[in-house]
């Protein structure tokens, strides 16, 4: 049963459009069959519970089938009093079965006597519902299963999201093969699905694997050498406890944080001026390689200023949502770009932790789900009691001294104060004194979240139509009916949401965490749409996997190390990646995780592991943003002298990891941008991998991937320990993959080496120009090698297997 | 690959004979150019696609047919950025020259803000002198001399509004059809509902001239939320004219060749051992990249021309500038480039230096801005591609009829960012030519009949594109999200 089908069912419709159509004729000739065949896909994907069968208690499954259909009807039949049509609302039970005179849109046990039937099954154009206008018509399969649901008694469930989880059993292992409860559940549904697992991945795969999930950094041959020869049943554990550990693993997940934050060192907008803000990007490291706890993670980011233990690195956590951008362009109104930045902060924060889309709420009440307009300014009023103002220098600013320099400071402050300014010496002093202030700078700087006193805080008001100039009624603070409340007796301001988002009653931040946590490492989330968890967001593949792994998640203290642990240790993740052509038929988009994953390095990791595999990486970690290669376009920014181009760093600075090159929105570093990082204008919730010639220029032409080569080449002539062709090509393999290279490999590459030689072996010039780096204390003779080994180097950062994680 | 039965390679007769060869018979004959590795994920593209198109996971640049019958198949949309003063070049009001230096009408500021303007300030009648140019009588001022020789083949929209007064939010709107930034470009729109024809080039190209990236930023030809293979890429006439396009120093194109033939074979034996599709995309990839290398040169060399069409624009190969610009677009749409973007910096006539001044500093900059403008109008027609390209020329807001505030009194003559009134021009691309379309009052300060919102403009361009703007959306955090927001509609008139 091909598996594409069910998304029939999602929002996703024209994916689907073929399948259903491959099975309609069935239909004709026997609605029994298309039922079985539509129960046992549903069976087998879990759209049904197993057991219930087509005459289960409840007919089908309200969240995972009905839903998906009926809310293709709620933009005009769903919470939006604005835009309902007809006076019919189909979200709630009580209205969809309200007797309107004589009949009920839905009737409970009697499908032939509900109008709702009636009108999706209409051949009358004016009468069939949805109206041709607004899309095609319900499947034979759709109505098919909303006649047996209704059937069955039209029983409403609420969104399956909108429930905190419980934990659920786990389930037996007929199969012998679950190393822990996530294997378990994965197993249960493979096995559903008809699938077996793939055999475990090789060990230097898995340790490839490992390192770059967790650091982002391939394994150094020690490190490799190191597993291979250590026989020990734990070796892995050992390793993933070494990778969890190493402060390189703050850096990889921090860059996913990032995205989420819309972290950038600009402020946005024309001007663009640059931003200092990255003692937060700094904070967001130390917190993941400090293990902080993700409720107290959460809590310092969006309310640390509000702690009654407030410290520096508190109200640092809360620049958060001050990477919203900043307007400095002349003639603008401040107070609407405040305005923006406050809906940006609501946004994000539901988005983020909530999994929840709130921008169609900033206008109108929620189409689909239930969230009005009014309780969308609730959670705006949360935020608009900051003192910041969108000014072009980012105040309120928290500017943090080394005690020395404070001393200094205060002294040179009290110096200036006495100086008596007629006398013509003192007015050097002044310059003086002043100057030296001026060097004795901050050792943090950062714009902060800071609350207005009670008396000054703002009245918010409804903004009509997204307006901020057409305030409507007044609203306070508060939080979504349709999610757990705020606790009682307690002020509605950002402490109480930032502890409301890490409630135990939460149905969503940890499920929302763990899918966004899973999606990293498998490379799509349990939820495939990790930004919605809403109705039109997809169902989760596993259910009770994602519900189990969000209890433990919050059981364990909010603790991410252990809920990478308990994934990266499972047998599903450490199977080979291999993808027999049979298993790819079958589940194309790996959804039950018969095979590892492969998925494609992310922009850091690209130049990342171009620089460590070549030796070039400098692993200095925190620090103002740094500035590597790249080329000069000549332009300057909107009103400024300003140029978007800059100086290259020197020394070390130009080869530390991506994650502290310098994002200017309006200009974003090109290797980065074309590997599908973004600009961070807005929060960044999913990241969609593409695959472009442009990508191919990059990591062939770059002069950062080139020196990357040549620096390689160099590696692989002086640490292989050997002038012979085969064993420095080994080398270069191994560094370059973690893996011996096959004979066919040898031949391929030695026939590209042999090539090089030959061509520079004729052209001295050519062969100095490309050697670069890898010249460097090389005889002449022997540069026309050193060359030809630039050219494989070149070859092996541009493999594919370079460029997946598998 | 394409299902099409194509126009003639036009590039065939150009020589390059080569162009499509690896579509049909590349080293492993793959049909996916782009490919975005993670298409087939479910949820991952959620989108409605131009009518009669299948989804195209293995492609998706590959052409797709458009809703209906298109009057345009390529468009050249010329940015002024900073916006022209549309009262001094399009719209003439006599009785805003009669009235000049006088306070303005109280009625006409209320309610309204303006970016460097508070007070009553001093109505600004044009200093310059307008005349009616071809059959249909065209208003064009005498700061544009070239220009209204083509009056009859121009359609003039004098009623298009905007909602923003500040640059960046209204280039966003017109280029985005959002004043905030996050929402694909109109390039990014066009090429993801129809695709590109020629899969060695990119298929939404971005030029900028004038030495200043404008205000919008990236975001002016960024791909938003659509996936980032339907951006437009920058290319330029100076240096690399695509980024890392230049093989690095020392190595020799038969290298490169032997160097991507490696690649591809050691791809393809990793590819034979463990299977799955990314592997097979980026083996065509590399093979296309190695076509671009050779293709985007050739159409950026503008030294291909002839002395006679470079004087024709103004051009001079090997520099930066808005006429080689307006060659390079002729170049690309001959390549069958879908979506031409040009950026021209410098239109922002407030009166804070002489280049400012709606007098001289404007002459200067019409003059070097028609010539362009008017060989690549010609050009196009005279190779028969100007019935399929729309030509689109202007600014993002207009200019106010009153002096700038900030330099009201002094010797230069500046007009602050006006959003309620301002001129477009098209032409070719199934538009009505000698059309002058909306009139404003005899002040230039609000449209008086048939105004265009700029959500209008983009459903009409949209629709001589065989493209309906309702129906070309994207699912993206919860909404379906279209060009026109939820608004705009065709403007029949313009149609011709």
């Amino acid at each position: 049963m091909n598996s594409r089908v069910i998304g029939s069912y999602t929002s996703d419709r024209w994916k689907t459009a073929r399948p259903v159509q491959r099975i309609s004729p069935g239909v004709r000739t026997g609605a029994r069959c298309l039922v079985v065949a539509c129960l046992l896909v549903l069976a087998a994907e879990g759209w049904l519970p197993r057991a219930s069968g087509l005459q289960g208690d409840g007919g089908p499954s309200f969240g995972r089938a009905i839903r998906p259909v009926l809310s293709r009807c709620l933009a005009c039949h769903g919470p939006d009093e604005e835009a309902r049509q007809a006076d019919l609302r189909l979200d709630l039970f009580d209205a969809a079965t309200a007797d309107r005179g004589g009949y009920r849109a839905i009737e409970p046990g009697g499908a032939a006597k509900s109008e709702l039937l009636a009108r999706v099954t209409s051949g009358d154009p004016d009468v069939v519902m949805p109206p041709p206008s607004h899309g095609p018509p319900l499947s034979e399969a759709e109505t098919r299963l909303l006649r047996e649901w209704i059937d069955a008694g039209a029983k409403y469930d609420e969104h399956w999201a909108w429930r905190a989880p419980p934990r659920p059993g786990v389930p037996a292992d007929p199969a012998g093969w679950a190393n822990g409860a996530v294997d378990s559940f994965v197993a249960e549904r493979m096995i559903a699905a008809g699938l077996q697992p793939n055999p475990p991945a090789g060990r230097a795969a898995l340790l490839r694997r490992l390192a770059l999930d967790l650091t982002g950094l391939p394994p150094t041959l020690e490190q490799l050498d190191a597993f291979l020869a250590d026989s020990a049943p734990d070796a892995i554990g050992q390793q993933i406890d070494r990778y969890l550990a190493d402060p390189a693993f703050g850096e990889r997940w921090a860059a996913v944080w990032l995205d989420l934050a819309r972290y950038a060192d600009s402020q946005g907008y024309s001007s663009d001026e640059l931003r200092t803000i990255w003692a937060w990007r700094d904070y967001v490291i130390r917190s993941l390689n400090d293990n902080k706890p993700f409720d107290r993670f959460t809590i310092e980011q969006i309310a640390g200023d509000l702690l009654p233990d407030a410290t520096d690195e508190t109200r640092i956590a809360t620049a958060f949502h001050r990477n919203t951008l900043t307007n400095t362009e002349g003639g603008t109104d401040d107070e609407e770009f405040r305005s923006v930045a406050v809906v940006d902060r609501v946004n994000t924060t539901m988005a983020v932790w909530m999994g929840t889309t709130m921008a169609c709420a900033q206008c109108h009440t929620h189409k689909y789900d239930p969230i009005t307009q009014a309780e969308y300014f609730g959670l705006y009023a949360i935020f608009n009691q900051t003192t910041d103002t969108d000014r072009a220098d980012d105040s309120p600013r928290l500017m943090v001294f080394e005690p020395e320099t404070q001393a200094r400071r205060e002294e040179l402050a009290s110096e200036l104060g006495t100086l008596d300014l007629r006398i013509e010496a003192n007015q050097k002093r002044q310059l003086e004194l002043g100057a030296e202030l001026e060097r004795l700078g901050p050792t943090v700087n950062v714009p902060v979240m800071e609350e207005l006193p009670d008396a000054d805080q703002r009245e918010t008001h409804v903004h009509l139509r997204g307006n901020h100039l057409t305030p409507g009624e007044r609203v306070e603070p508060g939080t979504p009916a349709v999610f757990h409340s705020l606790p009682a007796g307690v002020k509605a301001d950002r402490l109480a949401l930032a502890q409301w988002l890490v409630s135990r009653d939460n149905p969503l931040t940890a499920r929302v965490m763990v899918n966004r946590v899973w999606e990293q490492l498998f490379g799509a989330g349990l939820v495939t749409t990790v930004e919605d968890f809403g109705s039109q967001g997809t169902p989760p593949s596993h259910p009770k996997l994602l519900d189990w792994l969000a209890v433990e998640f919050m059981e364990s203290g909010w603790d991410l190390k252990h809920l990478i642990r308990i994934i990266v240790s499972s047998a599903t993740w450490q199977q080979s990646s291999k993808a027999e052509p049979a298993k790819l038929a079958a589940d194309p988009e790996n959804r039950w995780l018969a095979r590892g994953p492969r998925v494609r390095l992310t922009a850091e990791m690209v130049r990342d592991q171009a620089l460590a595999v070549s030796g070039l990486l400098d692993r200095k970690l925190y620090g103002p943003p740094v500035h590597p290669p790249k080329p000069d376009l000549g332009l300057r920014l909107a009103f400024s002298d300003k140029t978007t181009d800059w100086t290259a760093s020197e020394g070390g600075d130009r080869y530390r990891r991506a994650i502290y090159t310098e994002l200017r929105r309006s200009m974003p570093y090109p290797a980065m941008a074309t590997f599908d990082c973004p600009n961070r204008e807005v929060t960044e919730l999913r990241r969609i991998a593409t695959n472009t010639p442009l990508q191919a220029l990059v990591t062939l032409n770059d002069p950062v991937f080139v020196e990357a080569a040549q620096a390689l080449a160099r590696e692989m002539m002086t640490e292989a320990g050997t002038v012979e062709r085969d064993a420095i090509l080994r080398h270069g393999w191994r560094l370059g993959f973690a893996r011996e290279p096959s004979t066919d490999e040898v031949a391929v590459t030695t026939g590209l080496f042999e090539q090089s030689l030959s061509r520079f072996n004729q052209d001295l010039p050519s062969a100095m120009e490309l050697a670069g780096l890898a010249a460097k204390e090389v005889a002449e003779e022997e540069l026309p090698r050193a060359a030809a080994w630039v050219v494989v180097a070149n070859a092996i950062l541009n493999l594919d297997e370079t460029f997946q994680k598998r | 690959m394409n299902p099409k039965s194509g126009p003639p390679d036009r590039l065939a007769c150009h020589g390059h004979s080569t162009r499509r060869h690896f579509l049909h018979a590349g080293p492993l004959a793959l049909g996916g150019m782009f490919f975005a590795s993670q298409a087939a994920q479910a949820g991952a593209w959620p989108i409605r696609r131009a009518a009669g198109s299948a989804p195209a996971a293995d492609n998706p640049l590959a052409p797709r047919a458009p809703h209906f019958a298109a009057r345009a198949k390529q468009v050249v949309f010329i940015h002024l950025v900073g916006a022209p003063p549309n009262l001094d070049l399009f719209d003439f009001k006599p009785e805003l020259q009669r009235r000049d230096g006088e306070d303005c009408p109280a009625s006409f500021l209320e309610g309204k803000r303006f970016a460097f303007t508070t007070g009553v300030p001093k109505l600004l009648g044009s200093p310059r002198k307008f005349a009616q140019h071809g059959e249909a009588g065209m208003w064009f001022s005498d700061a544009l001399q070239q220009l209204p020789g083509l009056a009859d083949e121009l359609c003039v929209v004098h009623s298009m509004h905007t909602e923003q007064f500040n640059h960046a939010p209204a280039q966003l709107f017109l280029l985005s059809g959002s004043p905030r930034s996050g929402r694909p470009s109109f390039g990014s729109w066009v090429t993801w509902g129809l695709g590109s024809e020629n899969q060695n080039l990119p298929g939404f190209v971005a030029l900028i001239s004038g030495g200043t990236t404008l205000d919008a930023g990236k975001n002016a030809w960024g791909s938003g939320f659509l996936p980032s293979v339907y951006q437009g890429v920058q290319c330029r006439t100076v240096g690399d004219p695509v980024l890392y396009l230049a093989d690095p120093p020392g190595m020799s194109r038969e290298l490169r060749r032997e160097s991507i033939d490696a690649i591809n074979r050691l791809n393809q034996i990793q590819h034979d051992e463990l299977g799955g599709p990314e592997t097979a995309t980026r083996i065509a990839q590399y093979e296309l990249a190695f076509r671009m290398q050779m293709e985007v040169p050739e159409v950026m060399d503008i030294g291909r021309e002839t002395a006679e069409t470079h004087a024709a624009y103004g051009a001079q190969p090997g520099a930066s500038s808005f006429a080689n610009n307006c060659l390079l677009a002729r170049r690309l749409v001959e390549a069958d480039v879908r979506f031409v973007q040009l950026f021209d910096w410098g239109w922002d006539y407030h009166g804070t230096n002489p280049a400012e001044d709606i007098r001289d500093g404007l002459t200067a900059s019409c003059a070097a801005m028609e010539r362009p403008v008017v060989a690549l109008i010609r050009d196009l027609r005279q190779r028969g591609l100007l019935d399929s390209t729309l030509v689109i020329i202007g600014g993002e807001f207009g200019r106010t009829p009153f002096r700038e505030g900030r330099t009201a009194e002094g010797e230069i003559l500046g007009r602050d960012h006006y959003p309620d009134c301002f001129t477009m021009l098209m032409a070719g691309g199934g538009v009505k030519g000698g059309l002058s379309y909306g009139s404003t009052d005899e002040l230039g300060f609000g449209i008086t009949e048939n105004p265009v919102h700029i959500h209008d403009f983009q459903a009409t361009v949209m629709h001589l594109l065989g493209l309906d703007h309702k129906r070309l959306t994207y699912r993206f955090q919860g909404r379906d999200y279209r060009l026109t927001d939820v608004h705009g509609e065709v403007v029949d008139a313009l149609l011709a």
